[in-house]
């Protein structure tokens, strides 16, 4: 298990070094210019010029792309070209809501996934698997934007229930922040939901076919007994991996959510220094997504070893 | 060990009580609702108004800093932090007095060196401020509250430079900075503080008021008068999502909108907790630049048929839909400004005369050159009109195309001058703010000083010539008379066609009042929360 982990751990490393390749060049071969951005757009040619040589972008793309990883590697992620603040720090006061909002909709999502997903495959094509297959239709296909819009006009517009956008910080109370979060979890979370439960339902369904089911309803167990005792446990290991999969996008893909809602997060900083041509902190986001979602896919491959003994690495 | 259900219930307010310390706290220690003011002004993410143009940094530093002249609303310039000043009999010496009462937001005084040294710093990188610059022969502070600015020669508009686009005065340790080094420190002597612990970059910058300021007796008039700070605390909220600032808006979440989207006016018209307003009444005029360093528009005829071409109604009807907010504009001066005249505009026709610009392409040996037009497609309106136009061209027989990209690849191509087949361009549209067409010396966009001016290089010495005397005269008629003479090289050499201008509104509840009024700027002192 060590050799493996150890094995990963490096492999990691090699990967987070390739992205910051990619990113590296990506961003120094597309148009655009920071100094531009900071100048205005009525600024002279000069005034570009000057912010530009200050800022060491008329360095050659190798010399700032050692400076770059030197810094990187003392633990310097740079200096955000716009807010000219330490790009750590702006990162890390986005840290909150987007975990925030991500855990809140995995919990949801899992919860209530799975309890479909189960309930769905109990009883195939009755109430709930009929409800189940629409509502999945409509998860999927419904974009999170118009969702997020649909639930600001009835409960925040209409009736005054909950707030249009904006985050609390949970040091401000837990009150605060929960009823900021409600909206967004849902818009975001409608999506998983489906996702959770379809993959559950699946799983299960394919469990419970399996002679031993059959055997087990023979000896008189009960339905609790065959559905959590028997089957959820065989179906688990899918259902880990999808819940771990749609974690790590859903730590990259809350950009539109907290775009619709307003919430200062990492998805609105990126998108931000996207527009902004703020290099320093898309490379460091970046880079940190990816090692974060490296992260949680082993975190994922060591809990099957929880979940089915028979799984060893 | 036992635990009872009393000390369960005990244990559970205890931690109830102590998460909820900090909001109890934040709650004594913050201004109520009805004295504070939320509003969406666009993402501040440079403080420092000699590193940018952008006007949402202007409108922070007119928070926080304060200017020794301001300009009324008629666009004179009155003092402010000046309590009076004289020039000499030769008009070379201006003698400046500071007024009492005047301190930084960190308790100490402002003195005659920190003005030394805001003008010194602006004076590198400001038109204004360069002009001044090559002006002078001394600046320099005579004691604690009295400077001098000693100049070679006469500079008429001297008072109109320190005015309107003039430094904003800093502490002289700030000032000392490289101007391209930014300032953060965010200390000035304006009406309203800013709230260095609350600043969320990206999200929220919280503005207090100022306790120590102290208002000059005038009312509030534009840029100049009293800066009386009527509500405790202003918020400015970065809503990048313009459908969520409106629902904000209309829940009363957030009572300013400064650039609400022109297809959602109808929503905020029918609302009637809401209002749009112009308080930018002069607005926008809107041009299309042209390179003139490359084929086909570095021949005058090509550069004339695109005049005679654009139809300003359509490429306005399909920008900003309502022509409530638009009008043509064919004074390089803009509408309303004092040197806006009619001279040589007889090329203007409603619907435009593309047979006449047909013409003119032929006459200037057009044979086929590829005409790129750079597209901002995060500029909504830009690129509505940068549709029209490359149609009105492709249907005259032009080989015209659309570049596609964000603003931010917009600004980064025009900035090179080979031909388009080495990522060079042909055309791209921009706009500027009336008031500030006004000034051909600060107005960078009304230079023709060739590549060492703005975008798209035209030349002409003449003009130039015209325009460096533009300094030098002092009463108005002399100035209207310069700014025909002026008109007629532009509108024939060609160095861009207007498109229009317009005005935006911005959208508030009907409780926020008392807004100032102002061109482009949105000041945050004088308003009133109901």
């Amino acid at each position: 298990m060590a050799a493996y982990i150890l094995r990963r751990m490096v492999s990691t490393i090699a990967v987070m070094a390739m992205v910051g390749v990619f990113v590296f060049l990506l961003l120094r071969l597309a148009p655009g210019d920071p100094a531009a951005m900071i100048a205005g757009r009525l600024a002279t040619a000069e005034m570009i010029a000057g912010i530009r040589e200050k800022m060491g972008l008329n360095d050659p793309m190798p010399v700032q792309f050692i400076r770059w990883v030197r810094d990187m590697l003392g633990g310097d992620f740079g200096t955000s070209i716009f807010a000219g603040r330490p790009v750590l720090e702006l990162i890390s006061q986005r840290l909150e809501p987007t975990l925030s909002l991500s855990i809140l909709t995995m919990i949801l999502s899992v919860m209530v996934g799975v309890s479909f997903g189960i309930l769905a495959s109990w009883r195939t094509g009755g109430l709930v698997d009929r409800f189940l297959a629409a509502f999945s239709a409509l998860g999927y296909s419904v974009p999170v934007f118009v969702i997020g819009y649909f639930l600001i006009y009835f409960f925040a517009i209409r009736t005054h229930w909950l707030p249009v956008q904006g985050y609390a910080p949970i040091d401000g109370g837990l009150g605060p922040w929960f009823v900021h979060l409600i909206l967004p979890t849902v818009a975001l979370g409608i999506g998983y939901i489906a996702f959770i439960a379809r993959v559950t339902r699946a799983s299960m369904l394919e469990v419970l076919s399996e002679d031993y089911m059959r055997t087990a309803a023979a000896k008189g167990a009960s339905s609790y007994a065959i559905l959590f005792h028997h089957a959820l446990r065989n179906a688990g290991v899918p259902i880990l991996t999808v819940i771990g999969i749609s974690f790590a996008y859903l730590i990259g893909g809350v950009v539109l959510t907290e775009t619709v809602f307003n919430i200062p997060g990492i998805g609105r900083l990126v998108v931000d220094a996207i527009n902004n041509r703020d290099y320093p902190i898309i490379q460091s986001v970046l880079i940190l997504t990816s090692g974060l979602y490296v992260l949680i896919n082993l975190t994922v491959d060591l809990a099957y070893t929880l979940i089915d003994p028979r799984i060893r690495y | 060990m036992i635990i009872t259900r009393r000390e369960i219930i005990k244990a559970g307010l205890a931690a109830g009580t102590a998460m909820s310390i900090p909001s109890v706290l934040r709650a004594q220690t913050a201004p109520t609702a009805a004295r504070t003011v939320r509003m969406v002004m666009g993402d501040l993410s440079v403080f420092d108004p000699v590193v940018t143009t952008a006007s949402v940094t202007f409108n922070h530093c007119l928070a926080i800093y304060d200017t020794l002249f301001g300009a009324d609303s008629k666009f004179m310039p009155q003092p402010q932090m000046v309590s009076k000043w004289n020039v000499s009999d030769d008009k070379k010496t201006y003698t400046f007095e500071l007024r009492d009462g005047l301190g930084w937001h960190d308790g100490s005084p402002v003195t005659a060196a920190d003005c030394v040294a805001s003008i010194r710093r602006w004076g590198q990188v400001a038109p204004g401020g360069q002009l001044l610059m090559a002006r002078a022969r001394d600046i320099s502070k005579k004691d604690d509250k009295t400077f001098t600015i000693a100049l070679q020669e006469p500079l008429g508009i001297l008072l109109d430079l320190l005015g309107f686009q003039g430094p904003f005065i800093m502490r002289e340790k700030d000032a000392n900075l490289s101007p391209t080094e930014q300032v953060t420190a965010n200390i000035g002597s304006g009406p309203f503080k800013f709230n260095q612990a609350l600043a969320k970059p990206g999200a929220s910058f919280t503005y207090d008021r100022s306790d120590k300021y102290v208002p000059r007796n005038e009312p509030a008039d534009g840029l100049a008068g009293g800066k009386v700070a009527k509500v405790d605390r202003v918020i400015w909220e970065n809503i990048g999502n313009q459908q969520t600032a409106l629902a904000a808006l209309q829940a009363g979440e957030i009572d300013f909108v400064g650039t609400p989207p022109v297809d959602l006016f109808p929503v905020i018209e029918s609302d009637p907790n809401l209002e749009l307003q112009v308080l930018d009444k002069t607005g926008q005029d809107m041009f299309l630049r042209i390179n003139c360093l490359q084929k086909p528009f570095d021949n005058v005829k090509a550069r004339q048929a695109l005049l005679h071409l654009v139809d300003q109604e359509a490429i306005m009807r399909a920008a900003f839909g309502d022509p409530k907010y638009f009008r043509s504009v064919t004074s390089m001066f803009g509408n309303e400004t004092p040197a806006s005249n009619d001279e040589n505009t007889g090329w203007h026709k409603t619907g435009g005369d593309p047979e006449k610009a047909r013409q003119l392409f032929k006459e200037a040996g057009y044979a086929g050159e590829k005409v790129v037009i750079l597209d901002p497609t995060d500029w909504r309106e830009a690129d509505n009109a940068s549709q029209i136009l490359v149609a009105a061209l492709q249907k005259i027989g032009i080989n015209a195309e659309l570049a596609p990209s964000d603003w931010g690849g917009l600004v980064a191509r025009r900035a090179n001058k080979g031909p388009v087949e080495d990522g060079g361009w042909s055309l791209f549209m921009s706009s500027e703010a009336e008031w500030i067409r006004g000034n051909v010396v600060t107005a960078v966009t009304l230079s023709m000083n060739g590549e060492k001016g703005w975008f798209g290089w035209p030349q002409n010495d003449e003009y130039e010539t015209l325009r460096v005397k533009w300094a030098d005269v002092e009463t108005l008629e002399e100035r209207k008379a310069l700014a025909r003479k002026m008109q007629r090289i532009w509108w024939d050499y060609v160095p861009e066609v207007l498109l229009g201008q317009y005005v935006t509104p911005i959208a508030r509840r009907q409780t926020l009042t008392d807004l100032i009024s102002m061109p482009e700027l949105i000041p945050i002192w004088n308003m009133q929360k109901a």
